[in-house]
This record gives C-alpha cells, structure tokens and sequence, in this order.
C-alpha cells in the first residue's frame, strides 16, 4: 500500500497536472486485482514516461484504459505487452499515440496483441519521417490503415476475395466487366454500398457490420449487380423526378432484375434473403418502409401490415406481364414514390443508403447529368479500348456519356499517357557505339550516343489491366508454356547408352544379327535433362509512328506493343527464361534514346508494367544502332543461344540521315555482327508498309511481317515459343 | 471381307445412341461412300468417339480405334516384325489391319502424335490409297471400305501442336460443339436416365462452367461429365453433390474457381 501511495506522490510532484495522480489512483487498485499488483505499479512509471514523451492528457487516457485493457487481456503477461507497445511508440511516433489510445478498445477486439503489434508496425514503417502521415494512419484516417487493419485481423476483404468473385460473376453471366474496389469518396469516407456505371463494377473496400459474412454480402452485392446488368435496360432519365421518387424506382427495378434473376437461376434467392431483415412492424419512417417495401417484393413469407407497402407488392404482381420491361419499374416507382411524398415521412436524399446492404447504389440506373472532370475522359478512353479486346462486354459502355463520379483514379491505362512526346528530363550517356557508311565501307567508330531515359509515369493497375484485356490469352499462354514444358524430360531413343532398353531398337537389332547383317548398336534409350538456355533481348521501336491508331479509332501501336511485351515477358517469366526489354527511338545521332524497361537481372514485377505503360511514343528510328546497343547487353549473358527480337512498325529514318539506304545498311550490318558474335535477330515487322527493306536487313528468314498489327499480342509470345521449341 | 477376318473383334455388336445434333449423319455418310478421309473437331466429351461408334455401327464396318500419344511410332501404327520361337515374323499394326481388311481406323487425338507418325497416312488419304510398308517391304492397297477418321482437339495446344497443312488438307472436317440447351437436356436425361427436369438444370449449370473457359478453366464441363453427374444423381445423390463429384473436383484444382462454379450449381437448386 505505501508503494502505491510513493508512486502517487511520485506522479503527483512530477508537474503532469491533477489528472494523471487522480487516474493511477482510481485504476491501480482494479489493475492490482485483476491482475496483480507488479502490474498495476508498472502503470506509474509508464504514465510518467508517456507525460513526458508525449502529453500529460495522453498519460491519463492510457491509465484510463488500463482498466478496460487489464479486462480483456485478462493475463499479466498480455498487459504487460501492451504497456511495452504504448511505450515502445513514445521514440518513432509520439504524436501517434492520443489517436491510437481512441481506438484501442475496438483494435484489440478486431485485432488481438500480436496482430495489433504488428500492425502498428507496419503503421510506423508506413509513415517513417512523416509524423501527419502517421497520425493519419493510427486515426484510421487512411485507406490503407483501414485494409491492413482487416487484413490483420484475418477479415475477408475485397483484395481477398476478389480472383474468387471474378470467376463466380463469369460463371454466372458469362462476362466480367472490370471490377474495382471503390476508392474512399472523401476524407475517411469509405464507399458504403457497391455501384456500376459505364461498364465498371466498383465494390466497397469492406461491408462494414457484416464481419465474419463478408464473403456472402460480396457475393450477394455482385449477383445483384449482374442481375441489373444482364436484365436491366438503358438508363432510366432523371426528368422530372424527385429524389424520393427516384429511390423508389431504384427499389423496384432492383425487385425487377432480382425477380427476374431468381427466375433463371431459384438458389439466388438464398444469397439474397439473409440480408433482408426488417420487422413488419414499427415506426414508418422511409427507410423502414423502403426496406420493408424490399423484403416484401423478394420474400413470399413476409407479413404486409404498411398500406403503402402493400400497394407496392399489389402493384408488381400485377405487373407481372411485362416483367421483362425496364419502364414497369418506372412506372410503379413514380407512383408509389408520390404516395409516399403525399403523407408526412420524411426522405433526406443526402443520407439515404440504399439497404440491405448488398445492394447497389443504384447510381449506374440513371443517366445523371455530365461530369465534367478530366479523369472522366481518360477513363472513357480505357473502356472504349477494352471494348474492343472485350466483345462480349456487350453493353456498350461508351455510349454512356457519363462515368461514375466516384471513380476517379488516376487511369494512367493504355491510352492516357501517350503522347507526351516531349520529357523535359536529359537522358544518360551510357554508351557509344559504332555506325557503318556502306558509301565509304567503313564502320565509324563511337558515332552514335546512347542515352538511357527513365520511362514515364506508369500504371500500377498495368497487369490487372493487362489480365482483364487479354485474359483468356494470358490462361492459353500459360497453358502453352506449360505444353512446351521444356523444363519437362524428354525421352531419348536408339541411344548407345541408357537405362533401359529401347525394345523397338532392341528387336531390329536382333533381327539385324539374325538375318546376318550388322545390328545397330544403339538400342538404349535415356531420358534427357531438362535443357534449355535461351535468352531474349526484346527491343521496342517506340517511334513517333507508333503512336498511331492500328484503325481509324482502333488502339495505338504502342499499347499492342505493351501488351505484347507484356504477355511475352510473362511467358518467358514463367519459363524461366532470360529476358530485357528496351524500348527505342532516335532524335539524331547525339540521341539515341534507350528506355530500359526489364534488365536482364529484373525480376518481373508490378514495375516492370508501370515501366512498360510509361513508354510514349516519339522521334525516329535509328535502328542499326539499337541493335548494337542491345547486342551489347545481350552479349555477357551466359546462355546457350542469345536472341535478339526486333518489333518495329516502320523502316530506319533518322532525322540527320537523308540517305535511305544509309540507316538500312547500316541496320544489316549490325545484324551480321550480331551474328557473328553468336547471337540471333529476329524482326517482327508490323503493317504492310513493312517489308521490303527488312528482309534486306534481317535476310528473308529473319523476319515476319505481320498485317494484322491487332493479333500482335498473341502472335509474339507464340512465335517466341514456336522459334525456341 | 471373309467371315474369319481378323477385324470380326472389332466390329460393334450393337449401335450406341446417338442425338443428331445437325446433319451429321449425312454428312459423314457422304464422304464415308467415296471413303474420304474425315476429321472430327470439337472439345472433350462433346461426343466425338461416340459419333463415329454410332456411325461404324450403322453403316456396319469393324472400327480400329487407336488413341494416339506422344511417344507413338509409326511402327506402333504400320506394324513390325516380332521375334517367335521360329524366327522373326511380322505383325499387322491396327493401321493396316484396317487397310488390308477393310474397316475404319479412327485415329483419336491424332495431333499427340509425333509429326512422323502423321505422314505415314497421307499416301494412304489421297487418291493413291496406299500404305508403303518399308521395313516390310510390301506396298498394301486399301481394301475398298477402307475408311480412315481422326479427331483433332483444336483447343489450346493448336499453336505447339498443330497438324500440317499438307496432312489438314487431305481431310474432310466436322465441326462438334456441344449440343444446343434443349438438346444436351434430352441426351443427358435420356444417357444418365433422369428427369427431363433435372437434365436441364445440370445442362444450365455445364454452360455456367462453360462460360469461364479461357478464363480459368480450359475446357468447360462437357456433356459428358453432365452425364456422370446425372448418373450419379440416379444412385441417390443430390444435385450439389453429384455435381461436385462429378464435375467441380475432377475440372479443376484452383479454389477460387471450385468456389465459383460451386456458386453456380447453389444458384441453380
């Protein structure tokens, strides 16, 4: 008991205030007897280290908290683990505590000790040097914070689910129109309800109040967005009217689709119902009624005891004949939606969420007036080109002249940063190499410079991208390497020696003796070992050219060939083969400028895509020189066979070179010396422009012209395969 | 053909169903009557070998079916000489038997095969109608009903494993699909012997699988597959259950596509 009163003493003549000594002396005696009096003597230290590190109000929140804490630890051991985590803040992240401490009951509930710990590592980490990070991050205030913390706490999460929802919309309406995780609508304002509008399915981040079912309310929330997307009809017009009336229309053409859905396929029902919830009873506040409007279209069982609600259900059964008709939504939802107007509820538009929960918000239903921000352009863009990759995303999404305001990350996809021919930053001298003037018959030496620029700002989401793009390529793809298995042992016949018998060999042998002639004496066979040693130098003609569309509103050049590069690099990636990728384009012989995409050292990572989506187009093509630039590169790397593989869309040209033929000879004779030296060319030519000069530089084996510049992202990784089977 | 020819095994006692799904009955008999050579396309299960079953029988020619694989030789196809107890003697390979007796050879999943056990048939389908056997040295001429038939799988291996253009060429092809929905329905009720009903639920189910070809999964479920589940649905099983036997393990091991399809058979029932 005296130590208790020192340590009070103590805290009190240390200057922190009354609060500090008032908290330790309510709380050290429940501490002491929960857990034990150590502990509870621990506190008074602690709350002076936190004082000075921090506040004095901090130190008495943390000794509020013992006693709560204290309870739900329940051991000494796990308290005494949380007192060293609090303290071991006080050093990186004083400021970040106050915030944590608010939010320490709910995060030790989710959480528990050891997730939390880390956790708030992770946070430190996150925010090193940058203490309004850090704070931002321990009031949750922060996206990611908000993801980790379920991810620690072993949540299912959009992230986690997400490859299983994909497959479960495909197989349910046989296309998957690109899913996103919704991006927080403001400050700490996390998307609430799922949403689709031109073409994009968006999904909250988490449903939060439905912890430990999350999987079925993703999966409610997604086949209900695909019964609007496979029984919905265009948008409906704003017109005249009311926020009410709109809601209500929403809520019925959401009984529309999911009546119709359930029609086809009955077991939906049972993803759906569980959420629907509402008493028959109660207040009739709008949302009650919505809600039970909701449950009564969709649930036989339930009890009609609002007039309102039963004239809604009247009217849809009756509307039963032209179920398959959008405008019957319309029709009843203006009715019912005046009604209700006429009695005295009240409907505040600005806070109403859509429920239950798995339902959309319905924003992809109305064409709502334009947005006029620019990452609405972009975004149009990338769905337009996806469309054309994507024929069965059959609903047209370009058309709809409006995107959903909330999607406005930065889609920095195939389209959006092309031409920006200009970088204003000085490339990097990193090497010079020779030039070969077929007037004179003689190589100049170190004529040309090389600079290595940084590609552009890339697209983090390039894979995902890539993935919905080309998806069922990327499946054949790997379904080929996995065939061409070179990785696979292969059987060797009539060898001179092996372990076991080649019976066929064997047979004919004796046969041979037999007969009196001289037997073959390879009658083995062995199995080989997986061989295979290939490197590939992928060199990218990024000329001004490329940034032309393949057909009139069709995709760029340029995106082909980052999709191309793309696949290939996963093809060679999961072979296990060497690659690089440069990109290339001239701006005179001072400049040639060299974008390293993958180094032959990389490993194929989500840089590699933004590296490649950060390629713009621009300048000429001095392409004698790139091939011995890359030859270079190519030479030290210590396979079997080196390959050089050229994807150009035009012939050489260079701005200080008048000569056709001079950049052309040149070309062929660095492809001779690449040769020489033991390494492989190979050109794909794109259009029929291509042609006649390439197989003067690349000889006629040594290049494929390729017309339909559209099929150039599958033909690349197949050719690769077929040219090193 | 004599009665005591050795292909009398490999005739079909009796002629298994076959659901016309178009014209291919007339079709295949048009070019069986000038004994051109055919190719069968199509997916798994989708009733290749069944079809020429059908069709062996009804036009009543013994079927030699070889199913072709990698490590295949042409001596596997022609023959060879075999050692016995008075020496060396030769051996028919199923190709000849079929040539010399007449009979149709169905060649199943003929691009497995190495590229040189493929061009040993092109003598054999052109107008020569030959079949050189070297090693013998015997030169066979195709007995008049000599029909020869092979099935090709133009899935994902078309690319690495592709027929040449020379052997492409001396062929006929069909082109099979999985059958129409009413269709498929019939034919799985009427093989597993289950309710016209309960048919068309698996037959919703296998083109809920099917939509994630390409995107997962490389083959769909093949009526075949519905036709195990809807027998498995005979001994008592329950949709969930047969389907998840029948089809969901077996076509796949990824989870996130077991799920999926799991989710679609629970939208059905």
């Amino acid at each position: 008991m005296a130590e208790f009163r020192a340590a009070h003493d103590r805290l009190a003549k240390a200057g922190y205030g009354v609060a500090v000594p008032r908290s330790f002396q309510q709380v050290a005696p429940i501490v002491a007897t929960a857990l034990n009096t150590d502990q509870a003597l621990g506190l008074a230290p602690a709350a002076s280290r936190l004082a000075i590190g921090t506040a004095p109000r901090t130190a008495a929140v943390f000794l509020d908290l013992a006693v709560p804490m204290a309870r739900r630890l329940r051991t000494p051991q796990g308290f005494s683990a949380w007192v060293a985590l609090i303290l071991s803040m006080i050093k990186p992240a004083p400021e970040s505590i106050a915030p944590l401490l608010a939010r320490a009951e709910m995060l030790v509930e989710r959480l528990g000790l050891d997730a939390l710990s880390a956790w708030v590592q992770t946070g430190l980490r996150l925010g090193a040097g940058d203490a309004v990070k850090r704070e931002r991050f321990f009031s949750l205030d922060m996206a990611e914070a908000q993801r980790l913390l379920e991810r620690y706490a072993g949540e299912d999460t959009f992230q986690s689910l997400e490859g299983e929802l994909r497959a479960f919309h495909r197989a349910l309406w046989g296309r998957m129109p690109p899913l996103r995780e919704a991006l927080p609508l403001g400050r700490g304002h996390a998307a609430l309800r799922a949403s689709f509008g031109a073409g994009v399915v968006q999904l909250p981040a988490s449903f939060s109040g439905h912890r430990g079912r999350e999987r079925a309310v993703y999966k409610a929330a997604l086949a209900h967005i695909g019964a609007h997307m496979a029984y919905g009809g265009p948008r409906y017009r704003v017109g005249q009217l009311k926020p009410l009336q709109i809601a209500v229309v929403s809520l019925i053409e959401d009984a529309r689709v999911e009546y119709l859905a359930r029609r086809e396929m009955p077991g939906l029902a049972r993803l759906w119902l569980p959420f629907h919830t509402v008493d028959p009873d109660g207040m009739a506040t709008t949302p009650s009624l919505f809600a039970r409007l909701a449950r009564a279209l969709i649930d036989p069982d339930f009890p009609i005891k609002h007039h309102w609600v039963q004239k809604g259900v009247t009217m849809f059964r009756d509307g039963m004949g032209q179920i398959e008709n959008p405008a019957l939504s319309r029709h009843i939802g203006n009715i019912l939606g005046n009604d209700l107007g006429q009695t005295r509820v009240q409907f505040n538009a600005r806070n109403y969420v859509v429920q239950p929960a798995y339902r959309d918000d319905n924003l992809g239903l109305w064409a709502l007036p334009p947005e006029t921000d620019a990452p609405t352009q972009q975004h149009q863009i990338e769905i337009t080109t996806q469309d054309l990759h994507k024929s069965q995303l059959s609903d047209a999404p370009q058309q709809r002249k409006q995107s959903h305001p909330k999607d406005q990350q930065p889609d920095t996809g195939a389209e959006a940063v092309s031409a920006a021919p200009a970088t204003p930053e000085a490339g990097r001298v990193v090497a010079h190499v020779p030039e070969y003037d077929h007037v004179t018959g003689s190589e100049r030496r170190d004529w040309v410079t090389v600079k290595a620029y940084e590609p552009g700002p890339g697209d983090p989401l390039f894979w995902r991208k890539l993935e919905e793009r080309h998806g069922g390529l990327l499946a054949r793809i790997g379904a080929l390497v996995r065939a061409a298995s070179v990785g696979r042992a292969r059987r060797l016949k009539r060898q001179g020696e092996g372990e076991t018998l080649d019976l066929d060999a064997a047979i004919e042998a004796a046969i041979n003796l037999r007969s009196g002639q001289t037997p073959d004496p390879r009658v083995y066979e062995g199995v080989s070992p997986p061989e295979r040693s290939i490197a590939v130098h992928l060199l990218l003609d990024i000329s001004q050219s490329t940034d032309d569309a393949v057909f009139p509103g069709g995709p760029k050049v340029i995106s082909l060939l980052r999709d191309a590069s793309a696949l290939l690099a996963h093809a060679m990636d999961t072979l296990g083969d060497p690659l690089a990728i440069t990109a290339f384009a001239s701006d005179g012989r001072e400049d040639l400028r060299v974008v390293p995409v993958k180094r032959f050292g990389d490993a194929l990572t989500p840089l590699t895509g933004m590296a490649l989506s950060g390629l713009s187009a621009g300048y000429s093509t001095r392409i004698g020189a790139a091939i011995r630039y890359a030859g270079q590169q190519l030479e030290d790397v210590p396979c079997h066979r080196r390959l050089l593989l050229v994807v150009t869309d035009g012939e050489p040209s260079d701005i200080d070179v008048p000569d056709p033929d001079y950049l052309a000879q040149d070309a062929k004779r660095a492809v001779q010396s690449l040769n020489a030296r033991g390494m492989d060319t190979f050109c794909i030519a794109l259009g029929q422009a291509a042609g006649q000069r390439h197989s003067e530089i690349f000889s006629r084996r040594g290049f494929l012209q390729l017309d339909r510049l559209e099929a150039l992202p599958e033909k690349l990784p197949a050719l690769y395969l077929r040219m090193t089977r | 053909m004599t009665p005591s020819s050795p292909l009398e095994a490999y005739r079909l006692p009796k002629a298994p169903a076959w659901h016309a799904t178009g014209d291919e009955l007339a079709l295949f008999s048009a070019a069986f009557a000038v004994k051109l050579p055919v190719m069968l396309k199509g997916p798994t299960g989708c009733g290749k070998t069944r079809f020429i079953e059908h069709m062996a029988a009804t036009l009543d020619r013994p079927l030699v079916t070889v199913s072709c694989h990698e490590d295949m030789t042409a001596s596997d196809l022609v023959g060879r000489y075999l050692l016995g107890p008075d020496g060396t003697h030769w051996q028919d390979g199923p190709l000849t038997l079929a040539v010399r007796h007449g009979g149709i050879c169905y060649l199943d999943e003929i691009v497995e095969a190495r590229q040189d056990t493929t061009v040993i048939i092109h003598a054999l389908t052109d107008d020569r109608r030959i079949l050189p056997l070297e090693k013998k040295g015997e030169l066979v001429r195709a007995h008049p009903d000599f029909h020869l038939v092979i099935s090709y799988n133009p899935g994902y291996q078309s690319v690495l494993k592709d027929l040449k253009e020379s052997t492409k060429q001396r062929f006929c092809a069909l082109d099979f699909d999985y059958p129409a929905p009413e269709i498929e329905a019939q034919i799985v009720a009427a093989e597993a012997g289950i309710s016209a009903q309960t048919a068309a639920i698996l037959v919703q189910i296998g083109e809920k699988s099917r939509n994630l070809r390409g995107q997962g999964l490389s083959e769909g479920a093949s009526t075949r597959m519905l036709i195990h589940a809807g027998r498995l649905m005979q001994q008592g099983l329950s949709v969930p259950d047969a389907c998840r036997l029948a089809m969901i393990m077996p076509i796949t091991d990824d989870p996130d596509m077991r799920a999926a399809l799991a989710a679609a058979v629970d939208a059905f029932c």
